[in-house]
């Protein structure tokens, strides 16, 4: 089944909630509310016409500073400078985040896109773990690295990193930590050539010396 | 000592098995730093007496931020890390990940180079699976297999050190082709005399060795079973769906690259020693997957198309169009895919990769209830997984 | 009192020496003076740095890519175990060597530590690999790789490569016993290698 004809379904079933169709060429998708999107991936599995058994992917997107017009100017990502400390950074980010959900049928073997964009401020989006148990660590990882929080999931912590990390590092304006919690994770400067030739070689050339 | 009930039973160590006698759950860390978790996976197990009662995979000792690292660097440069993801086959996910580029890109390959690029994933996919058999079996206690696989391997990793100039991590594949030609000796002629040997001497040692091994079967069989059913809804792909008696192969039913051009079978596991899906028969999809590797890698070679190996040239950056794709390839483990969200410049906009280790893992929640610790370590075992790329 | 070495000391009879009919001592000097490699003269130091340089015990802790380097260094072809460190233990307790094979990230970190503070005196820690030396690939964005290991621990060598060959481990293993014998000893790079470098722009 082509992908506007999954999307005319799935329109007919949630209505309002299915708000636009994607006609991209590589990969055509649709914009969901983000209140009906658990309701919409129970549909898209139970449907027999439909029977998407399989969630191949779930990733967690920061749509903050990106580039509308296609020429590459996102803004970009803080990194730790070359003396090893971390970039300073100010910038308070406003854009949204999304969820976009990769759907796949292994009888029909048809696959489907799904997305879903909430503001920064309101980042909760309904879990799809009852759906296929295998989002579960998908959320568990969206909400460690991007920081969406999954209404409804049984056991949201962060997977990656530990508990008491702070914040959540694939934001856009993530500033990058100088240590955790006793761990230094800044580096040192580079000032030294270890291949520096001042000092003559140690008679006897490669063979230790007595000591 | 309070700990929620899963799946709806009573806890075990709540009731008294011996009158008289109190047992009580046990809280076990097994990992980080442990022989047979494959790296360094933590699982927490709640366990009474032998039997474990539940299971909690702690992940994230080896996160090493390669997603972060994709939207700084650009899209030839994060070849290099996608090396590191599995870093026992890391031909194929540098497959994955060039063939998600030049799906999104539009980026023409000349067949050529489509024909170096199985050839050497396919070489890589063997010595993944080597190492696979090898330590199952150490897990399994036997610890010959190692040696001999191992001794494979390198003739493997001589063969690849030969046409990409290095030993374990080759970052050989670029946007647009291969980094480099066929070397100016007779590779071609070396490999499919290794392939020879392989299907002709070395399998069958394997098996008398280890795959039918008395003690081996008693260990493996009827041992972690997977069902279907399980294994589609918690996502797993790769030679673990297959064990669980599924056909599906990704380079055939959603075929990239050019092997829908090839002639290759897809073996699935039968129960021939238990049930379907148990560890045995994970392991013996493994065994069977190396020698339609093989036939992969003579049909590639064999069939090597003259021309140009790059469409692109190796100092020129690579500029994606701005847009978001999906792409999943079949790797050693399972199907990794790379979810690309571009903006039109040099570098992505974000980089999702979807772990084929990782959801394989998962299911060890579900099938790891029940079992003894000891076949805890088996399960583990045949669900081969690969810390670098769970955790990224 | 000091005792000169000349005189006997108080209670030692002389004439007790003629009553030996087998002349034990004179029987020994010859040898020495014939044949001198017959003798071992040594302190107790160096035969138990021998010891400790002969059989190094490493603990099995394998981290990310380097690991597996390290499992085929152990296995077939390059054979650690005729360095006398094949014993990999699976404990910390039994162990003097830890190599630090792959990138050591913040969550790993702590248990590193740990473990490393579990194994017994004398110990040593080879850095494999350019992620344990300074975070190698993972630098400039890596915000939860240590960069370098030596931030948590002691390092005794060094080896670098990402990963390192095998026969790149065992030279850094060969410098570790060199080091544990006591010598100084100092690894010049080969002339090509100095050449090269000699090229890299270094920041100052």
């Amino acid at each position: 089944m082509d992908h506007k004809a999954i999307f005319d379904l799935l329109a007919e079933r949630i209505g309002a909630g299915a708000i636009a169709f994607h006609e991209d060429p590589i990969e055509p998708w649709a914009e969901i509310a983000v209140g009906r999107i658990a309701e919409a991936c129970l549909f898209l599995r139970d449907d027999p016409r439909l029977a998407f058994d399989q969630l191949m992917c779930l990733s967690g997107l920061d749509w903050d500073g990106y580039d509308e017009n296609g020429k590459g100017k996102s803004v970009a990502i803080l990194g730790y400078q070359d003396d090893g400390t971390p970039e300073p950074g100010d910038r308070t980010a406003t854009g949204d985040l999304g969820v976009a959900y990769h759907l796949y049928s292994h009888s029909l073997r048809h696959k489907f896109t799904l997305r879903v964009r909430m503001p920064r401020d309101r980042n909760v989006v309904p879990t799809v773990s009852g759906v296929w148990p295998t989002a579960s660590w998908h959320e568990r990882e969206a909400w460690d690295l991007v920081g969406i929080r999954f209404g409804g999931h049984p056991d949201l912590r962060r997977m990656l990193l530990e508990e008491d990390w702070v914040g959540h590092p694939l934001r856009k304006d993530y500033v990058m930590p100088g240590s955790w919690s006793g761990v230094p994770l800044q580096g040192q400067p580079f000032s030294e050539n270890p291949f520096a030739p001042a000092a003559p070689a140690p008679a006897g050339g490669d063979t230790p010396a007595e000591g | 000592m309070a700990i929620e009930a899963t799946n709806g039973k009573k806890g075990w160590g709540d009731q008294d098995q011996v009158p008289g006698i109190k047992s009580e759950l046990l809280e076990l860390n097994m990992g980080p730093q442990h022989p047979a978790t494959h790296g360094v996976l933590r699982l927490l197990l709640h366990t009474d007496g032998e039997i474990v009662y539940k299971v909690t995979p702690v992940l994230g000792y080896l996160h090493r931020c390669a997603e972060k690292i994709a939207e700084g660097v650009d899209y030839k440069q994060w070849v290099v890390y996608t090396d590191r993801f599995d870093y026992l086959a890391p031909m194929t996910c540098n497959h994955t990940y060039v063939t998600a580029v030049e799906k999104l890109g539009g980026i023409e390959v000349p067949a050529r180079a489509e024909h170096l690029r199985i050839a050497t994933a396919e070489l890589s996919r063997v010595a993944s699976h080597l190492i696979a058999l090898a330590t199952f079996g150490l897990d399994m206690g036997a610890w010959t297999p190692l040696l001999y696989c191992f001794r494979e391997r390198e003739e493997i990793l001589n063969l690849l050190e030969r046409i990409s100039g290095g030993r374990m991590l080759y970052n050989y594949m670029v946007p647009g082709g291969v980094r480099y030609d066929l070397p100016r000796d007779n590779w071609v002629a070396d490999v499919l005399e290794f392939v020879t040997m392989m299907e002709k001497k070395k399998l069958p040692d394997y098996n008398t060795l280890l795959t039918y091994n008395k003690i081996f079967i008693e260990r493996t069989s009827d041992v972690g079973i997977i069902t279907r059913e399980d294994a589609f809804a918690y996502g797993c792909t790769g030679p673990v769906l297959r064990g669980s008696g599924v056909k599906w192969d990704c380079r055939r039913d959603d075929p990239y690259s050019l092997y829908h051009k090839f002639d290759f079978e897809i073996p699935v596991g039968m129960g021939e020693m238990g049930t379907v899906g148990d560890c045995w028969d994970r392991y013996i999809v493994r065994v069977r997957e190396i020698e339609q590797s093989c036939r992969l890698i003579r049909q590639a070679l064999e069939q090597l198309p003259e021309g140009p190996y790059q469409s692109i040239e190796l100092k020129k950056p690579v500029r994606v169009p701005a847009g978001a794709a999906f792409t999943r390839t079949e790797t050693a483990k399972g199907e990794l895919g790379h979810y690309i969200v571009a903006d039109g410049g040099q570098k992505p906009f974000r980089n999702k990769v979807r772990s084929c280790s990782m959801c394989n893992l998962q299911v060890l929640e579900k099938i790891g209830v029940g079992l003894m610790v000891s076949d805890l370590v088996a399960t583990v075992g045949s669900l081969d997984i690969v810390l670098g790329e769970i955790d990224r | 009192m000091s005792r000169d070495s000349t005189t006997p000391p108080e209670g030692y009879d002389v004439s007790r020496e003629t009553m030996l009919d087998f002349k034990v001592d004179q029987q020994l000097l010859e040898v020495v003076e014939t044949d001198a490699r017959n003798f071992i003269l040594t302190t107790v130091d160096e035969v138990f740095n021998w010891a400790r340089l002969s059989s190094i015990w490493p603990v099995t802790f394998g981290l990310a890519c380097c690991a597996i380097e390290m499992m085929a260094t152990s296995a077939t072809r390059y054979d650690i175990d005729r360095f006398g460190a094949g014993a990999f233990r699976a404990t910390p307790r039994q162990a003097d060597l830890m190599i630090v094979s792959g990138t050591v990230t913040a969550k790993m970190a702590k248990r590193l530590k740990l473990i490393y503070d579990q194994m017994p005196e004398p110990k040593w820690v080879i850095a494999m690999g350019s992620c344990a030396i300074g975070g190698g690939p993972y630098f400039k964005y890596g915000y939860h790789v240590v960069k370098g290991v030596d931030f948590m621990v002691p390092v005794d060598v060094y080896v670098p490569g990402c990963p390192p060959r095998p026969e790149v481990l065992l030279e850094g293993l060969m410098r570790l016993q060199d080091k544990i014998r006591g010598r100084k000893g100092r690894f010049v790079a080969p002339k090509w290698v100095q050449d090269y470098a000699k090229k890299i722009p270094y920041r100052k």
